[in-house]
């Protein structure tokens, strides 16, 4: 931590946290209100209408069959990658500089798969069948088929979210019994039942350290193998462009990238509008922009794999397709991708630039233009142009699909404003653990000594 | 009616001192009140044991189990056959197998966690708000009024800033 962190004492900490949840300001109503607003109009409204209309109002048809819908949710599923991924990561590994962002990241993981799980019910049309999903005896003998990657993704995608909520939750134990004490009426209630009577005993603190440790080390395979199975969703498909047995670590290392790149743009509005500048520093953005770089970097060799092994695969299918990505009608959009994801990351380079925020917020929000436009490529442009000339059909998406899609930004933003007045946004403990603890005045060590 | 002391201090290794010199003074073993992990406290309270790793193992088993039955019993019992290949498909399933596993291991986990630290608390224990912001406090069982003298010494030998006689139900 920096020097201006050396300088809090632990009981600045518990104040600024507990500040952020009980004083609110207009500004915040207003980005509430707006957000809700947003939410509503576009992405409720119109998904009522496509249910009223029926799936048509969607631009989908044959061969195109999956669209933006799916996009929206390979990209919210991506987002959620780095939150929990992330700090279970930097947890095992004693990352000193994740304990002030995790918090926030872990929230990021948590909404984005919330919103993730809505797109799949606007995409499947009559979402009031969502329930033939689970297995359960009934009268029509329908049971769902275990061997298909999309009830992979059901059990995947269920375990990830209950994972990520039971891990924010754990680790918040402790803060919520430190705001319990500051707090009254309603906020006094919610906390006391939220700590579940926490003191901060010797035992308690060891209990948690286990079981925080047991549910990284859970966590992270399982968030590994969530993308993968998204990938397998397409991959598993005999579509040009799809059958690939390079898409499970694309996938995965699209989601980290992704969601990386969202950390530094929630650490730069908590930063920035929650006045948490004593917690997120430069050395924050200088670290999440390493490894922004990194990823970009095996994420631009796994492009360049993809388009090597299309050519090398000699199929005409396969060129065809490699033609289209590259200068069919699409093609824009992935020079879009090529230089938002793989050419401006190169500025991560200088350090001048990592640890300047506006740049980075810039560039975190370009990168993740830039995937979501991926996943549109990889759905849209591809099912496209599949086997037979006469079966080849250009996607854009209509207005209610792109209506949705600004809808599940606004509802993620919601759920994260609303999540930062009711969860501490920086762990209050972890921080203190960052911070020089206070000495003994006397300077005594002998007892260790003697004993 | 057993009463407790409760030292509270400044830094935590004036509490750590505190409660080893209370262990060797007979006291039964005292508690470590404190806003953060202190490091340390198990070379001085004694070594603790969590069963939380049984819990998970023996969660992460119970899923595995779980996962396949559910998967290859899904497949027996509504048997969809597709070209020839066998019903209990091996590779599909492990995956079925594989997130069952995990999605009981972190439940298990949760339980064990649960049940080891003694949450959610049902009765009133000792405590006081100080130690959820910057106080470290060390709390003993005294059962005599001499006890507690005694431990009042040796809190403030070691330099509690202030000294608590606390009842169990926190009064």
């Amino acid at each position: 931590m920096g020097n201006e962190e050396r300088q809090m004492q632990f009981a600045d900490v518990n104040d600024d946290v507990v500040r952020s949840l009980t004083e609110t300001g207009r500004s915040y109503y207003i980005a509430l209100a707006t957000a809700i607003f947003v939410m509503l109009a576009c992405f409720f409204f119109p998904w009522f209408y496509q249910l009223y209309y029926g799936i048509g109002a969607a631009g989908m048809n044959h061969p195109t069959v999956w669209g933006t819908y799916l996009a929206s949710f390979v990209f919210w599923i991506g987002l959620s990658h780095s939150g929990t991924l992330l700090s279970c990561v930097l947890h095992i590994t004693n990352s000193e500089w994740r304990k002030a962002m995790y918090r926030s990241a872990e929230a990021m993981t948590l909404f984005s798969l919330m919103v993730a799980a809505t797109m799949v019910m606007v995409h499947v049309g009559r979402p009031w069948f969502i329930h033939w999903a689970l297995p359960y005896p009934n009268q029509m003998e329908l049971w769902p088929n275990f061997r298909s990657p999309l009830m992979f993704d059901v059990m995947a995608i269920t375990t990830y979210v209950t994972g990520s909520l039971i891990f924010i939750y754990m680790g918040s134990i402790p803060d919520f019994a430190a705001v319990r004490d500051r707090t009254t009426g309603w906020r006094h209630h919610l906390y006391v039942l939220l700590s579940l009577g926490w003191r901060g005993t010797d035992t308690e603190w060891h209990r948690l350290g286990w079981a925080y440790t047991f549910l990284a080390v859970l966590i992270i395979p399982l968030a590994v193998s969530v993308h993968s199975i998204v990938s397998w969703d397409f991959a598993m498909s005999l579509v040009p462009g799809l059958h690939q047995t390079i898409f499970a670590p694309y996938f995965v290392v699209g989601a980290i990238y992704s969601g990386t790149a969202g950390i530094v743009t929630v650490m730069y509005v908590l930063r920035k509008y929650m006045n948490f500048e004593h917690f997120i520093t430069k050395l924050h953005f200088d670290n999440l922009g390493k490894l922004l770089l990194v990823l970009s970097l095996i994420w631009t060799y796994i492009n360049i794999l993809e388009l090597f092994t299309g050519w090398f695969s000699g199929t005409s299918t396969e060129y065809e397709q490699l033609k289209y990505k590259l200068f069919g009608f699409y093609a824009p959009l992935y020079w879009e991708m090529i230089l938002f994801c793989a050419v401006a990351p190169l500025l991560l380079i200088s350090k001048k630039f990592r640890t300047s925020f506006v740049p980075m917020l810039i560039l975190s929000i370009a990168i993740n233009i830039g995937m979501y436009t991926e996943r549109f490529l990889i759905i849209g442009a591809t099912l496209s142009r599949q086997y037979l000339p006469n079966a080849w059909r250009v996607y854009v998406p209509s207005l209610v699909e792109i209506s949705i899609l600004v809808g599940s930004l606004a509802t993620f933003i919601t759920l994260f404003l609303l999540f930062v007045k009711i969860f501490p946004s920086v762990s209050i403990y972890e921080v203190k653990e960052t911070m020089e603890t206070p000495k003994s005045k006397k300077g005594d060590t002998e007892w260790q000594a003697a004993h | 009616m057993a009463s407790s002391a409760l030292g509270l201090f400044h830094d935590p290794d004036s509490a750590l001192k505190a409660a080893g010199d209370l262990m060797h003074a007979g006291f039964a073993r005292p508690e470590l009140l404190s806003p953060i992990p202190v490091h340390g406290a198990d070379e001085v309270l004694g070594p603790k044991k969590s069963v939380i790793k049984r819990f998970t193992f023996f969660g992460g088993i119970f899923g595995a189990l779980a996962g396949f039955s559910l998967a290859a019993g899904t497949a027996v019992l509504y048997l969809h056959p597709t070209g020839g290949r066998p019903i209990i498909t091996i590779p599909p399933f492990l995956i079925i197998t594989y997130e069952m596993t995990i999605l009981f291991g972190i439940l298990a986990t949760v339980l064990g966690f649960l049940i080891s630290a003694r949450l959610p608390a049902i009765r009133e224990r000792l405590y006081v708000p100080e130690v959820a912001v910057d106080k470290f406090a060390v709390t003993v069982v005294c059962d005599t009024q001499d006890n507690f003298g005694r431990a009042e010494a040796i809190l403030c030998a070691a330099g509690a800033e202030e000294v608590r006689n606390l009842n169990e139900d926190g009064s």
